[in-house]
């Protein structure tokens, strides 16, 4: 068995409760067992239905060969690596050895420095790669990790650094991370962890699908590029197949067959080992829930197209009886009076109309945020057109890596702003084209300004890991700042990534402060890029002319990531306005106890986003097929009610 | 001949890494390139990331105590302090090295 166990695959697959599931397995198995999460919106806790945070925390509940009972004997051990609390340690331990001998503000300006996005990436790889390198005390170490692009990004990075760190000591002698002397330490660090994750005997890697065409394609995309870096994936879990039985209805029946085929589909384009994992009625938390899964998991080799009724006995009954909703014949969804607890009301379409109009004639931005596979490019989409049909002239545009925005569109969408249909425009936003074309602009700029000297020292900086994420802002800057639209639709990345590209502007706010400072006379540019990026503070945390809003499906892992995404950005001066709750499940639909079952947890979740986001809340239903082209999409945006 | 740069924190040596560049720090990168090509050893230290080098020289950590990071960049030409609080010019580096400045070849920023 490898060692490390890694799981990938993006948000909303049902990643951490495989992670989770195979660690409780492993452990109570007889293997000293920690899992790790690296995702900056991580909900291992929420799993475990325990308090685990920023340390190695014993997991209660699976330790039931020893007697006693006593905590830390348990098999297994859980950690969330905090991104912010990892800087913190980063930082304290290159401040702290200072702080008796240095003056004060030199302190300042070192912190000040240490607080770019740089840093905060640094700090993170830091820790996750210790628990690669010295984790001899437990046989296994299982990584729920982050969602497949930063995973790779992630992964990605002690390739770049060693080879950037190598070319760097043979250059100036700097790079971003710090000089080369100082981490040639790391370089090895980093060299063997890359190692392990290329040895197939010692690390394992998982990725989690779901029985969509999304999905698949995001597996195999992220499959290769991960072996383009050299590591093979290991095994598939497709996760949240329909039961068959349960898709009686014509709206499941569709949706269990569009699933088949996608599965057909998978086994003939992934060449890998494969697990199937039925859809449940109900989450998943707790030990007993987590034991049930491992069980799926590992002992019932089963087929996809298995007869067992798996879901049955598995309902919570407290909560199907529970039900408020039993007895409702309305014939529309969105007619549905659904009950919301006692103070909170539900949205109706036709009042968020007005978060989207521009005023006097500034143009607007309109984000929509959320996990991965929460529907955001659906719903950016719906939107966008809904406004581009009543006049105002909109851009779309994407920063999702994944972006399947040409297919819901039904029309290719470029790197440049291509016309959609009247008033509507797209354009989607690449790392890597960003990152060549900031690269070419910067040099191009350089060409005649500078030496050939200057120009490969210049070059050599560029090809730093840090300069990608800020190829990115900077075209994702263009774009806010454009005055050519009425509308600017952001079709996000998945939160944390987000959030960091969002934070971009404040650090280098911060950093040009610096700068200026730094220069002996004061520097023009620096001032012009002061100004430039505080211009674009103020139109995001304006509520009128920048609206955030919070895309999620009624389950625990979006609430929870969604609603740490709203805090970072309160943190950062943003408001968030409102939040969709997307694929909630029509009641005339759910004619099944499967189902029922599903559509009662899914009401108990919508209430707590009324309790726990204080905000307006607007009911998207869950979709009986992909919606692909202007038409379709025109179609449910009338049957959404907007107007 | 050695010349050592105390840089204040930046993230990189040269500049590159904000958004924007500094005309100081280029300026001052095109001097360090062109004396190294003169066979000059040029160490350069930054604050954010060297700490340690500020404190084991004493000049510098005494200058950084008594004038805070106003004090930097500071830089030493052979062991004695040459500047401090701003870079020197290509030319007045040259004439405390006692070498003549590159005529040609000399790698220079044109703005």
């Amino acid at each position: 068995m490898a060692k490390y166990i890694f799981f990938s695959g993006k948000g909303g697959v049902g990643k951490t409760t495989m992670a989770c599931a195979t660690a409780v397995y492993l452990a109570l198995s007889g293997n000293k067992t920690l899992i790790v999460t690296t995702d900056p919106a991580s909900n291992l806790a929420d799993v475990f239905e325990q308090e685990i945070g920023h340390k190695v925390t014993p997991i209660k509940g699976v330790g039931v060969i020893y007697p006693q009972g006593t905590a830390h004997e348990s098999p297994l051990h859980a950690m969330e690596i905090d991104p912010d609390e990892a800087t913190r340690e980063y930082k304290e331990g290159i401040i702290g050895p200072l702080r008796e001998i240095m003056p004060d503000d030199v302190i300042a300006s070192i912190e000040e420095n240490l607080s770019g996005a740089c840093t905060t990436e640094m700090a993170s790889f830091d820790r996750f790669i210790d628990f690669m390198g010295t984790a001899d005390e437990y046989d296994v170490v299982i990584f729920d990790t982050a969602p497949t692009g930063h995973t790779i990004r992630l992964l990605e990075l002690p390739v770049d650094w060693s080879k950037h760190i190598e070319e760097s000591a043979e250059g100036s002698g700097q790079t971003c991370l710090g000089p080369v002397r100082s981490i040639q330490g790391s370089k090895e660090k980093y060299d063997r962890a890359i190692s392990l994750l290329r040895d197939p005997a010692e690390t394992n890697f998982i990725f989690v699908m779901r029985p969509e065409e999304l999905s698949l394609y995001e597996t195999i995309r992220a499959s290769r590029e991960l072996a383009a870096i050299g590591i093979n994936t290991g095994e598939i879990i497709i996760n949240g197949i329909y039961p068959e039985e349960a898709c009686e209805v014509d709206f499941f029946k569709k949706k269990f067959l569009v699933q088949q085929d996608v599965i057909k589909e998978t086994e003939k384009l992934i060449d890998r080992p494969k697990r199937y994992m039925l859809l449940r009625d109900n989450e998943v938390k707790g030990i007993e829930a987590l034991k049930d899964v491992a069980e799926e998991l590992f002992h019932e080799v089963s087929a996809h197209g298995s007869k067992k009724m798996s879901f049955s006995g598995r309902s919570d009954p407290s909560r199907r009886s529970a039900s408020d909703l039993t007895g409702e014949s309305s014939s529309s969804f969105l007619d549905s009076p659904i009950k919301s607890g006692n103070d909170g009301q539900w949205t109706r379409k036709t009042d968020i109309d007005h978060l989207w109009l521009p005023h006097d004639k500034q143009t607007k931005a309109l984000f929509f945020t959320g996990k991965g596979g929460v529907g955001k490019t659906t719903v950016s989409c719906i939107t966008a057109l809904h406004m581009a049909d009543k006049g105002f002239k909109t851009l779309l545009v994407t920063t999702d890596p994944a972006a399947h925005i040409g297919e819901v569109l039904g029309k290719k969408v470029g790197t440049e702003p291509s016309e959609i249909t009247d008033n509507l425009y797209a354009v989607m936003i690449d790392q890597e084209t960003a990152f060549r074309e900031y690269k070419e602009k910067v040099l191009n700029d350089a060409r005649g300004k500078y030496s050939e000297d200057m120009l490969s020292a210049m070059e050599e900086e560029l090809n730093s890991p840090c300069i990608e994420e800020m190829a990115a802002f900077e075209k994702f800057a263009q774009f806010i700042e454009s005055r050519d639209y009425d509308l600017l639709v952001f079709d996000t990345a998945p939160t944390g990534h987000t959030l960091r590209l969002l934070d971009l502007p404040f650090d280098y706010a911060r950093q040009m402060e610096i700068m200026v400072d730094a220069s002996s006379g004061s520097s023009v540019t620096g001032n012009i890029t002061k100004e430039r990026f505080g211009k674009i503070i103020d139109m995001l945390r304006d509520s009128s002319r920048t609206v955030f809003t919070l895309v999620l499906y009624p389950e625990s892992t979006p609430i929870e990531e969604s609603y740490r995404a709203m805090i970072d950005l309160k943190k950062a001066g943003v408001e968030t306005q409102l939040v969709i709750a997307n694929m909630v499940l029509p009641e005339k639909v759910c004619t099944n106890d499967f189902f029922r079952s599903r559509r009662n947890m899914q009401i108990h979740y919508l209430n707590k986003i009324n309790d726990k986001f204080k905000l307006p809340v607007a009911i998207y239903p869950l979709m009986d097929e992909e919606i692909k082209g202007i038409e379709q999409l025109r179609s449910v945006s009338m049957e959404l009610g907007h107007r | 001949m050695k010349v050592r740069i105390y840089d204040p924190a930046m993230c990189c040596s040269s500049g590159m890494c904000g958004p924007d560049l500094d005309p100081a720090l280029v300026k001052m990168n095109d001097a360090v390139l062109s004396l190294k090509k003169q066979g000059v050893e040029v160490e350069r230290y930054n604050l954010a990331q060297q700490p340690k080098d500020f404190m084991d020289n004493k000049l510098v950590a005494e200058l950084l105590h008594k004038n805070g990071k106003k004090a930097l960049p500071v830089v030493m030409v052979n062991g004695e302090l040459f500047k401090t609080g701003e870079y020197p010019s290509y030319e007045n580096l040259c004439k405390a090295l006692d070498i003549e400045p590159l005529k040609q070849g000399r790698p220079m920023t044109l703005i």
